[in-house]
């Protein structure tokens, strides 16, 4: 009997060394697999109800914190201010994942308290498990601002400190509250506003290209400084309508008029008044090579370092040489040239620091549960994008702009403005207006790119000048008072 | 190795469900409390206690069966105590019942011996076979002791006893009674079985006639499934007869038609009940199924995936995902919280009760024993590889429990009592 014993031994044996097998297959061959199988809802849950880190501004207002529920001991993330900090600060749920720093710096802000091998070693060596914070440059106040000056506009506002490339003020309209994303029902809220025709969930500011339309002017105008080609006294030809070489289409002025008094007009005023006349022929002048070697010194079809992943600024050089015509609107912002809001401001922000462009950036800061600083950011260069003394004269260019030229309605009562506006075409008949600018002049502590998107109006009612100016104006108000 | 070494491990394994009670509770913010206390003092009056039965009744049985024993029962035990401390508790409760039983089935054998069971064997069937059939009682009628439809199937009792009620699965008993009595049959009759048999080919039948106690053992797994709508054990049961008909006779024919009825009656039941089509189709797509069929193994696969390397640690993981994780689906639990490590841990202790198991029956001169002993450690074995094989999508899922860890009572009595039934054995055979 011991025989047939023996073969069902073997046979027990090798079903237990099956199993083995298997459960290699499953624990160690395809571990990963099933861990982040999308089905598996484990990744999510083991997030939910951890403690998170702080986001706090850098004037101490909390924007997304963790709060212990005393029944359930389980974390539930806040976002204090709302619909102001949806875009920049984002939002980080279990069941729709999380977005802007919320996703960017999900590894610091999540309690590691989750590996127990690791943990006990950590705990041995004296490493604190709690989640990192951030602290962020914006400014609660100018941030809050910017949302109620946007009011029902689509639009995004974007404010850095020219010095350092710091973002101060970073929204985007129509928001959302990110706390409707938090709880057993962030599913259908989610499917709510991403069906919204306004697209509230989209972060214009910095993940969206738009045409820049005149406020692009200011950067064919530090080319023909650089260059030398022109200066701010240089006199153009001062036609109603400039035709478009090879082509029987014309670019007209703003009212279709002529931009001075029709004989000859200087740099300076068909800055001043965005002629398109003069800049569709100052950019043929220059070429779309040369204008490109100071678009891609602004960070022009380059990738920037932010803070997440964002488009590219587009200058096309390739198709508008030989192309005259498509040079010459896209000299005015038309066309295929496209820009974030955040590109924007860091151009004007370039202009007031001298000419040189610095990497924008919004974590300041991040510090442990202790309050110890664990990384602080570095203020990096992109690089010079012009000469001081071009940019010099450019700023002054751009008050003229403010003091009695299109961007009148940014003036600010005791501050030296600089500014430049913009209506780009939009989808049919909307118009998407700009402001991009900076001040005080003398010493910028503040640039900033006001942005509105498919204003439904026409007209002068509808311009960078009317639309946007006025909102960069209460924010620089807001700003130098708080500053004083 | 000797008894007090054994009674070291003992002492060991305690303290090592007393150790994974406190880091479930840390895992929970908790600490050191008295769930950790009670834990430690039942597992040691549970094994201490049964090791003094055995020193009592049955001094020279191996000391190698007991320490694994009470390392898979507190394994099972932490991860109970992480899914459900109510169910804990109670398992508590059962350990002390089964220990208390197993101790007594050594007492009561310590005099006339096991032979005694050899002797009694048709009694044995009787009583066996009325324990499988009690869950089919009425479920509404006066007498205190009704049958209970649990998840479409009927294996449970209930005892209603005024201010209380039990509930078992008399079938955790009867499979012992049942292998017992073939054992004894065969034992009685080996010499007949092995000699009257015909060559077809490579494979050897016995006679005709034979074959009736193999239909027989077919007939009462069919029954089971039927009547009782229980997959597992009726499998269970029939590949147990099977390999003890061709243990005791040597008759490869007996393998090769008992796989083959098995496999008629696969497809068959696959092919008229709905419960048993489930769970092909659980086993054959599970993700694809994952809203229906295929949930629970999915969420085992799940659980034993993210558990990967080292597992997530007592309390830290969430096998509460998984349905029935307490216990059909123990095995995932531990292989999401105490990772692949774990896993090998508790196939390579299982593995290593069967094979004192099958050392005692190989060592056996006594036919009856040795049929016993073998029989024993078949269907302990073969019920590992049903439930852990039915996790890991080697075969379809039966819906049995993991020996010893699963949370049961009657499973956790019933097994205690087949562990004092070897130890029993091997102390006969060393006398």
């Amino acid at each position: 009997m011991n025989g047939p014993i023996r073969r069902i031994a073997i046979g027990i044996f090798a079903a237990m060394g099956a199993l083995l097998l298997a459960v290699t297959w499953f624990q160690v061959v395809r571990a990963d697999d099933l861990k982040t199988d999308p089905l598996n809802p484990r990744p999510a849950l083991t997030e939910r109800g951890k403690e998170r880190g702080l986001i706090v501004t850098i004037d101490g207002t909390v924007v997304a914190r963790s709060v212990e529920d005393p029944g359930s001991r389980d974390y539930i993330r806040e976002y204090p201010e709302g619909e102001a900090f949806a875009h920049a600060v984002g939002y980080s749920s279990f069941l729709v994942g999380s977005s802007a720093l919320e996703a960017a710096y999900s590894s610091q802000l999540r309690s590691r308290r989750d590996l127990t091998i690791s943990d006990i070693v950590a705990v041995i060596l004296g490493r604190d498990l709690r989640p990192e914070n951030l602290e962020i440059t914006i400014h609660a106040g100018l941030q809050l601002a910017a949302l109620e000056a946007l009011g029902d506009n689509k639009g995004a506002v974007i404010a850095l400190d020219p010095r350092t490339g710091a973002v101060m003020a970073a929204v985007s309209t129509p928001s959302f509250d990110p706390n409707l994303l938090l709880g057993d029902d962030s599913a259908q809220q989610w499917e709510t506003l991403l069906i919204d025709q306004s697209r509230p969930l989209i972060d214009r500011g910095t993940l969206e290209i738009y045409a820049p339309g005149s406020s692009f002017k200011t950067v064919v105008t530090a080319t023909a400084i650089d260059t030398g080609t022109a200066g701010p006294g240089t006199t153009f030809d001062d036609p109603s309508e400039f035709d478009l070489p090879g082509s029987t289409a014309t670019i007209s002025n703003f009212g279709g008029q002529t931009c001075g008094g029709g004989v000859s007009v200087s740099l300076l005023e068909a800055f001043v008044r965005s002629c398109n006349t003069v800049f569709a022929d100052l950019s043929i002048q220059l070429g779309a090579v040369d204008i490109a070697i100071t678009a891609e010194a602004l960070g022009f079809n380059t990738e920037i370092a932010y803070e997440w992943a964002i488009p590219q600024a587009v200058w096309p050089t390739d198709d508008l040489v030989g192309d005259d015509a498509a040079l010459a609107q896209s000299g005015i912002g038309e066309r295929d040239v496209r820009a974030t809001p955040l590109h924007m401001a860091m151009v004007a922000a370039a202009i007031a620091n001298n000419g040189v462009v610095t990497n924008p950036y919004m974590v300041q800061r991040i510090f442990d549960a202790g309050g110890q600083t664990v990384e602080t950011t570095e203020v990096t260069e992109l690089g010079r994008a012009m000469a001081p003394e071009t940019a010099s004269v450019l700023a002054q260019m751009m008050e003229r702009v403010v003091t009695e030229g299109t961007g009148r309605r940014a003036a600010v009562p005791g501050v030296r403005v600089a500014g430049k506006t913009g209506t780009a075409t939009g989808h049919g008949d909307f118009s998407n207006p700009w402001f991009i600018g900076f001040a005080p002049v003398e010493s910028p502590t503040i640039a900033l790119a006001v942005f509105i998107e498919g204003s439904p109006s026409s007209g002068e009612s509808a311009t960078g000048g009317s639309l946007a100016a006025p909102i960069a104006s209460e924010l620089i108000e807001i700003w130098i008072a708080s500053q004083s | 190795m000797t008894r007090n070494t054994e009674a070291a491990l003992i002492i060991a394994a305690s303290f090592l469900a007393a150790f994974g009670v406190t880091l479930v509770n840390f895992a929970r913010g908790g600490s050191v409390d008295v769930q950790t206390s009670l834990t430690f003092l039942v597992f040691l009056i549970t094994f201490g206690g049964l090791q003094v039965a055995v020193r009592t009744w049955a001094p020279r049985a191996t000391p190698l069966l007991l320490a694994p024993i009470v390392a898979l029962t507190a394994i099972g035990f932490l991860e109970v105590y992480r899914l459900d401390v109510v169910r804990a508790g109670l398992q508590r409760w059962w350990l002390l019942i089964g220990a208390g039983l197993a101790a007594l089935v050594l007492a009561l054998l310590s005099k006339p011996g096991t032979s005694v069971l050899r002797r009694y064997r048709n009694l044995i069937l009787v009583i066996s076979i009325a324990l499988l059939l009690l869950p089919n009682l009425s479920s509404d009628w006066a007498f205190p002791l009704k049958g209970l439809e649990v998840n479409g199937s009927r294996l449970w009792v209930v005892l209603e006893l005024g201010f209380t009620q039990m509930q078992f699965q008399p079938a955790e008993l009867a499979k012992l009674g049942l292998v017992t009595f073939v054992a004894a049959y065969l034992a009685d009759h080996q010499r007949a079985l092995r000699e009257a048999h015909r060559q077809v080919g490579p494979l050897r039948f016995p006679e005709p006639r034979q074959l009736i106690p193999l239909l027989a053992a077919w007939g009462v797994s069919v029954v089971i499934l039927v009547w009782q709508r229980d997959l597992g054990a009726s499998l269970l049961l029939f590949a147990g007869f099977v390999l003890l008909l061709y243990a005791a006779t040597g008759a490869t024919g007996y393998l090769a038609a008992g796989g083959l009825l098995a496999l008629l009656g696969g497809v068959a039941s696959s092919l008229m009940f709905d419960h048993v089509q489930r769970r092909v189709v659980a086993w054959i797509a599970p993700f694809e199924n994952y809203q229906d069929e295929g949930f629970q193994i999915a969420q085992g696969l799940f659980a034993l995936g993210s558990g990967s390397l080292a597992g997530a640690g007592p309390g830290l993981g969430r096998p509460d995902l998984i349905p029935n994780a307490s216990t059909d689906f123990i095995f995932a639990a531990v292989g999401e919280e105490l990772g692949f490590a774990g896993s090998v841990a508790v196939i390579a202790l299982f593995a290593l009760v069967v094979s004192v198991g099958l050392g005692i029956a190989f060592r056996s001169r006594d036919t009856f024993r040795k049929l016993l002993a073998a029989g024993l450690t078949f269907i302990f074995g073969i019920q590992v590889f049903l439930i852990i094989g039915g996790i890991l999508r080697i075969l379809p899922l039966t819906g049995i429990t993991l020996p010893f860890m699963s949370y049961g009572g009657s499973a956790l009595v019933g097994n205690l009592v087949l562990i004092a039934l070897l130890l029993r054995i091997s102390h006969e055979e060393a006398s």
